[in-house]
């Protein structure tokens, strides 16, 4: 496999943490414009903990996994109390404010002089110059398609979680809480508690997502983060639709894979992108994957498993729906 | 001292005239024009071609920034905004987004370099005033955007549609429920806009001298933060939140540093969505709502 074709399926697979963590929250009704601050604090995080803990990457991941979500969750507890676009705007707020303190963000120690290169050198967040040298995956002898296999790994059981939790009763609770919370409030749904949740696991995912970043580039910068990066992750999630988990994977391979990877549009790719995308919310607001969709596949996938299988008929609950 | 306070006023005037279109378009559409900033930029882009070109003066690019700028927005509107009226709001903002990504790249592959030199309207006032302290492109800014600014007054307090604008921004059901044609005003809401952001947008570059391809974030993120500040959907408070970001800005940029300061103005924004979402405009929703002594039966 050529080294482009990997970078490519790296990025694929580390944004789509990111979409899937905007995806949370947007079935919840909530749009937030912040999700790239958890990926941020990810990065740095699981960073820190292998560069100057010294932990074993998969503890730092779960120290990312952890400070990610206790963070989303703090954040939510003041903004899931505001609505609609005050929701954006302070997501937005926080997650700026969090880039600019990563760029304030000093702390460097000595490493001990190296056997090859005789000098001692610094490693560490060196405010707006970056964090350099996470480089446990090179020391620890971990080549890059394995890595590429373990965000890949990480990445299909997130959806596995994703996929039980959408047929729990709080992944519907969190459906219902988007689509109208004065009506799920009155059938007991505790809306509040429900979108804190979501915005608790939206934190951990994104920051999941971050600290493999940082250690699959092993460097990263405060610009990384920026409102850039959390705008193209709501889009994904946006364009590949909010009807099922694999909507916003389409939407990240959409673009990354089909617009960067291939060299039809090359220099004019965003041109290329935008376009699709307007016209695309056009004809299809809720995405390519949404709701009614994923029901039809979902229903012609039952009749054709029957059909093989001779199982009778499948029951047609599908068509029932008001 | 007083050289910041003007600084900030100079700035702070035109993130005003920002936070009026912001103000405006979310008054009447319910929307949030992502695309607004990179509209703007688009505007900028192609009177630096031209100026490039044609060695054209400052005074013919204003109509040029201005007539690319309408183009951009009634593009936008036509493909983000008039699709989604009767559909939820998210979809309209990934949209703009989307199209803000386009009109970038077409700006970027028009002047490919990372900064472009924008002749100063502002040039003759500065050889004038050479050797005072106060910089005069900032005084004639200040006062462009005063008269701008009052020409919206005008046009929003003192003419009919004004009176349409302001009742669909009060009570949108009420309004359509007069006769108000909610699609011709919406893209005449979006005209005015367009044509104050390219005004902005000409006085920023005039005292800035030069564009990155920045500018779309950065105008777009100015006039959503003055907008909230002041209370997204009030005019005064547009005006009002704007010199305040102004202000704030300058004082902050001169005491404590330039990532100090978009800190500082992140953090307020935060604080000021928290505690008091109505922004500004509290105050004097506070006072007008305040009965009349003697009027309760």
């Amino acid at each position: 496999m050529s080294e482009e074709i990997l970078s490519i399926l790296a990025n694929v697979g580390l944004l789509s943490f990111l979409a899937l963590s905007a995806y949370i929250l947007l079935i919840g009704g909530e749009m937030s414009f912040g999700q790239q601050a958890f990926f941020g604090i990810g990065a740095y995080g699981a960073g820190l903990a292998t560069v100057m803990g010294h932990m074993p990457l998969s503890l730092a991941l779960v120290l990312a996994v952890l400070v990610g979500g206790v963070a989303s969750g703090l954040l939510g507890l003041v903004t899931l109390r505001l609505r609609g676009l005050y929701f954006s705007m302070s997501t937005l707020a926080a997650a700026e404010a969090v880039r600019i303190l990563l760029e304030l963000f000093v702390y460097q120690v000595d490493v001990p002089a190296n056997g090859s290169t005789g000098s001692s050198s610094q490693v560490g967040p060196a405010g707006t110059a970056g964090f350099g040298g996470i480089r446990y995956i090179f020391e620890h002898g971990i080549e890059q398609p394995v890595f590429v296999l373990l965000i890949y790994g990480l990445l299909l059981a997130l959806l596995v979680a994703l996929w039980a939790f959408e047929h729990l009763h709080a992944g519907l609770a969190l459906r219902m809480a988007g689509e109208d919370p004065e009506l799920a409030e009155a059938l007991g749904i505790d809306v509040e508690r429900v979108k804190l949740t979501a915005a608790v696991a939206s934190g951990a995912i994104a920051a999941l997502g971050g600290g493999l970043y940082a250690h699959y580039n092993t460097f990263v910068e405060p610009q990384n983060f920026d409102v850039m990066l959390g705008i193209h992750s709501l889009s994904y999630a946006l364009i590949g639709g909010l009807g099922t988990a694999l909507g916003p994977l389409l939407g990240v391979a959409l673009d990354v894979a089909l617009l960067e990877g291939s060299r039809i549009f090359h220099g004019y790719r965003m041109i290329a992108f935008g376009g699709i995308v307007a016209l695309l919310l056009v004809v299809r607001p809720r995405g390519l994957l949404d709701e009614k969709t994923v029901r039809w596949i979902k229903a012609w996938a039952g009749r054709r498993v029957a059909a093989v299988t001779g199982l009778g008929q499948t029951p047609k609950t599908t068509k029932e729906k008001p | 001292m007083l050289l910041t306070v003007l600084d900030g006023l100079a700035m702070g005037s035109t993130y005003a005239l920002l936070a009026i279109a912001f103000t405006l378009v979310f008054g009447v559409l319910r929307r949030i024009n992502l695309a607004y900033g990179a509209s703007i930029m688009i505007g900028i882009y192609v009177a630096i071609w031209v100026h490039q070109r044609w060695n054209a003066g400052p005074i013919v690019l204003l109509p040029i920034v201005i007539a690319v700028t309408v183009v951009a927005g009634v593009y936008v509107e036509r493909l983000c905004f008039a699709p989604h009226r009767h559909r939820a709001a998210v979809t309209s903002m990934a949209a703009s987004f989307a199209v803000w990504m386009q009109l970038e790249e077409i700006s970027t592959l028009l002047l490919p370099r990372h900064a472009n030199a924008f002749p100063s309207p502002f040039e003759f006032f500065s050889a004038a005033g050479t050797g005072s302290l106060v910089r005069v492109d900032h005084v004639a800014a200040l006062g462009c955007a005063a008269a701008a600014s009052t020409g919206m007054w005008y046009l929003l307090y003192r003419t009919r549609f004004g009176l349409a604008v302001r009742a669909m921004t009060d009570h949108r059901e009420a309004a359509i429920c007069t006769g108000i044609d909610v699609a011709r005003l919406s893209a005449l809401i979006t005209l005015v806009a367009s044509i104050l952001g390219g005004f902005a947008g000409y006085l920023i570059v005039g005292i800035d001298t030069q564009v990155t391809p920045m500018f779309a974030m950065w105008a777009t993120l100015k006039g959503m933060i003055a907008a909230m500040l002041g209370g997204i959907g009030s005019l005064p408070g547009a005006v009002a939140g704007g010199l305040l970001l102004g202000l704030i800005e300058s004082h902050a940029q001169q005491f404590v540093g330039p990532q100090w300061r978009d800190l500082i103005s992140f953090v307020l924004l935060f604080i000021v969505l928290w505690r008091c979402p109505a922004g500004l405009s509290a105050f004097w929703r506070r006072a007008q709502q305040t009965p009349p002594s003697g009027a309760t039966p």
